[in-house]
């Protein structure tokens, strides 16, 4: 059968390679590479977050993971869009720098589902996986205490995750007004419908039990929290998304 | 038990998932999209939106299913009725799970030849480090050829 290629959409990634993550006077991030990460927006996090002690914000550098670590609860890109909805249009994300979210209550208990991952971190995270930092790559650590005994029920691991998003807005916000043409990656991603070819289906079976063990779906921003939905919520029925909008961080693993 | 730290996906796994970017690019493969399903408490839920996913791939048209999970225990319920769901409507499924010495599924059936062990640990364990035992690029490509293999016998 003569195969026809119909391009349905296009979404663009362009990506800015951090070089170097620094404490400095102010959260900032510029296309030349450098990130500057500073607490003092966290007391007005916490103003809002009455479940949530306190939060330690560290910049962890490459090759510097003997040290302590709470169990990680996630692992997210710091991405914004530009131009469009999630799954097309222009996303600008960084590389060389990724969040490491991680959690405990103040009686000391982690904040995990089946199996914690606190300890030494150089021997609790597995780098260069798809889903994990690189050798190469900064970590800012964003360790959340709960309060006592909301270490492992629904409302305290969300409102960990979501005092996480609003830090990272911060530096969403001028990734938005970053110049398109200074990234230093630059991604095109086609949704196409090959006719005449085998058509498939992935189904991804994903988390939806209740805390630690929950997947929230359609944020506003890429990998973000905001306007999300939690797929509990949503009877755990299956969605079907466009392969560019998975692409684009449709997806919030809430484990 | 659920999902472990060592099979868990983190957000920037779904971001840079290997087995879409293996699927998509896969210029034999017209992928329709993703169905995202989730794993209910409840045994009577858990046949219901297995069963549903399986319905959706139908109703696609699909001629063929990769499913992958990052939890193992109880999912397997979910896992094991959606293959078989996808099994008696002629849907070819492949997939990925974590088994290793003590994940090995806690139901079975005739449908799941095509599911391939995600494990990557010496020992075969959830080992508790991050990342460890995820589902790889290689994983992806095995599956993603057993599946085009299934296709062909399927006809």
């Amino acid at each position: 059968m003569e195969q026809e290629v119909k391009d349905l959409r296009r979404l663009v990634i362009k990506a800015f390679h951090m070089n170097r993550v620094v404490e400095g006077g102010e959260n900032k991030v510029t296309a030349d590479g450098l990130m500057t990460v500073n607490r003092s927006c966290i007391p007005e996090i916490l103003k809002e977050e009455p479940l949530i002690e306190d939060i330690a914000v560290n910049i962890i550098p490459p090759g510097e993971h003997d040290r302590w670590t709470n169990t990680i609860m996630d692992i997210i890109p710091i991405s914004t869009k530009v131009l469009g909805k999630l799954g097309e249009g222009i996303t600008h994300t960084l590389t060389g720098v990724y969040l490491v979210l991680t959690g405990v209550d103040t009686e000391g208990k982690q904040t995990h589902e089946f199996g914690s991952s606190e300890g030494n971190l150089k021997e609790k995270l597995f780098l260069n996986r798809a889903g994990t930092p690189s050798e190469e790559d900064y970590i800012i650590s964003f360790d959340v205490t709960l309060k006592a005994g909301m270490g492992q029920e629904r409302p305290g691991p969300m409102a960990a995750h979501r005092a996480c998003d609003k830090f990272l807005q911060l530096f969403r916000e001028q990734l938005k007004k970053m110049k398109g043409e200074l990234c230093t990656e630059r991604h095109e991603y086609h949704d196409v419908a090959r006719q005449g070819k085998k058509k498939v289906v992935i189904i991804k079976q994903v988390a939806g039990q209740g805390a630690m063990y929950d997947t929230w779906l359609f944020p506003k921003e890429p990998s973000g929290v905001e306007g999300g939905h939690s797929i509990i919520d949503m009877g755990n029925m299956p969605i079907v998304l466009t392969p560019n909008e998975y692409r684009d961080g449709m997806i919030r693993s809430m484990q | 038990m659920g999902i472990g730290p060592s099979t868990k996906e983190t957000t920037l796994h779904h971001f840079r998932d290997p087995l879409l970017d293996v699927v998509s690019a896969d210029e034999d493969l017209d992928l329709l999209g993703v169905i995202v399903v989730g794993t209910p408490d409840d045994n009577e839920d858990k046949i219901l939106v297995g069963t549903r996913a399986a319905v959706m791939a139908e109703c696609m048209r699909a001629d063929g299913v990769i499913i992958s999970s990052d939890g193992w225990g109880n999912s397997d319920v979910d896992y094991a009725n959606t293959c078989e769901q996808l099994g008696i409507r002629g849907i070819p499924v492949t997939g990925l799970k974590f088994s290793g010495v003590n994940g090995g599924f806690v139901v079975e059936n005739r449908y799941l030849s095509g599911i391939k062990d995600m494990n990557k640990s010496e020992e075969g364990i959830e080992t508790c480090v991050v990342g460890e035992n995820n589902v790889t690029e290689l994983d992806a490509r095995k599956v993603t050829a057993m599946l085009k293999l299934k296709m062909r016998q399927a006809k």
